[in-house]
């Protein structure tokens, strides 16, 4: 069992499901603020740690 | 993309600004979409179901608090959650409404309000709406005297909508409460439109049933809705079973008959409790919504021959328009027919309005940021102008 790799499972969803919170919030131009481009930075900056985490886990 | 054998994945809400009339309030907020990953299998809040064994006694994930939080939120003693506000409606009518028994609705219930009494096998009055699409209380007044005086009985129930589908008019439900009252007519409000989106106190309002929809005005999945009441009402629609087995003996428990037992069992409830922090606060908000709503109407009003049949200003965002002597003359020779509209609104990336509408038809603005309102507003404008209808100064 990787309880680790699962939670990185989620937390890539719920991640992925903020994304898609700014990509709604901002239709339809899809322009995003300053302070909504921070957030996206920081997003997919946290989203790539949970990607490398499955890679541990999963292909390692 | 397919997210299933012949099933899209529905990307509506992330590319176009939707203002269809009953969707937009129902749209998910992130907590929700997040928890309708985490509990999309069936039975997915039963892991922690101890004794009682009932829906709103689970406190892992925490909907015995849900539950309380709903009936305080609404100002009601009791609040259960249903599969849609038309369960709602079916368990008090159900509980209330015996066969022939006459039953009032407005000239705007919904048609699940007269299934529900179908159902029950009352028979159904209306009462009718004014010139400007208003159930009064004297018109309420004047039709529960007339089915007395023709049935030689009182109603066993009177549905009235706070907000209703056609118009999105507020109507004076306090008033007409407390003239049903007098009668000793126990009501139901239907906030399918208004709990979620508005704040609504049951108590004020004076109703012994208050229902709120999940899917339509709470940000929750569908079918999802809550039936609240008070404790006068609560032993009665939420009676718990006495039913015996003949040969086994078996007996059920605490579940309640109207909900047939356990109701929402997974994603529809735990969506719905995840936005309802959300949901709490954006009642509050509700002001600017209206607002919005009245930016857009305003725009669409300086098309020459475009009417609103909504009550106006607005005071709720879903609203009824007449553009039959302004877009529909366009629709008359332009090469898209009817459908010009909503394909030049499309190419805006704006969707919701019922395709090929020209003449009435109806939108709800509700979740629109002020500079979404705008963008909405101008686009109006502009297809009118480009295709050359007078408009005023916008």
């Amino acid at each position: 069992m990787s309880k680790r790799a699962v939670d990185a499972v989620f937390q890539g969803l719920f991640l992925l499901t903020d994304i898609r919170g700014v990509l709604r919030d901002t239709v339809p131009h899809h322009t995003l603020s300053p302070e909504q481009k921070d957030e996206a930075r920081k997003t997919i900056g946290k989203l790539e740690k949970q990607i490398t985490i499955l890679k541990e886990e999963l292909l390692a | 993309m397919n997210c299933g054998e012949g099933i899209d994945t529905r990307q509506i809400d992330e590319l176009y600004i939707n203002l269809d009339p009953i969707q937009a309030g129902g749209r998910l907020t992130t907590d929700a979409m997040k928890a309708v990953l985490a509990y999309g299998d069936g039975y997915s809040v039963c892991d922690h179901c101890t004794k009682p064994f009932r829906l709103d006694h689970i406190a892992k994930p925490p909907l015995a608090e849900f539950h309380t939080d709903l009936a305080s939120f609404l100002n009601m003693d009791i609040a259960r959650l249903v599969p849609g506000a038309r369960r709602g409606f079916q368990a008090v009518a159900d509980t209330l409404v015996k066969p022939d028994d006459p039953v009032l609705l407005t000239a705007y219930s919904h048609y699940t309000e007269f299934m529900a009494v179908e159902q029950a096998r009352g028979t159904p009055f209306e009462i009718p709406a004014n010139d400007s699409h208003i159930i009064t209380p004297d018109a309420a007044a004047e039709r529960i005297e007339e089915v007395i005086r023709t049935t030689g009985k009182t109603p066993a129930l009177l549905f009235v909508e706070q907000v209703d589908y056609q118009y999105g008019n507020q109507h004076p439900v306090t008033d007409i409460i407390q003239v049903a009252h007098q009668y000793d007519i126990p009501v139901l409000c239907n906030g399918a439109y208004t709990v979620g989106i508005m704040e609504v106190d049951g108590k004020k309002l004076g109703a012994d049933f208050l229902v709120g929809s999940g899917h339509k005005s709470m940000a929750a999945p569908a079918p999802s809705g809550v039936l609240a009441t008070t404790s006068e009402w609560a032993d009665k629609v939420f009676r718990t079973t006495g039913i015996k087995g003949d040969l086994t003996g078996r007996t059920f428990g605490v579940k309640e008959v109207e909900m047939m037992g356990c109701t929402l069992m997974g994603v529809t409830s735990v969506g719905m409790m995840a936005s309802f922090p959300h949901v709490k606060s954006r009642v509050r908000e509700f002001d600017s919504q209206v607002r919005h709503v009245n930016r857009i109407v305003d725009a669409l009003l300086t098309i020459e021959g475009t009417k609103v049949l909504s009550e106006y200003p607005r005071k709720h965002t879903l609203t009824r328009m007449n553009t039959t002597e302004s877009f529909d003359l366009v629709a008359k020779t332009h090469k898209k027919r009817g459908f010009f509209l909503t394909s030049a609104l499309r190419e805006r990336g704006i969707v919701g309005i019922l395709a090929g509408s020209t003449r009435v038809w109806k939108f709800n603005s509700y979740g629109v940021t002020e500079e979404q309102a705008g963008y909405v507003a101008d686009s109006f404008v502009e297809i009118a102008q480009q295709e050359e209808l007078p408009c005023l100064i916008h």
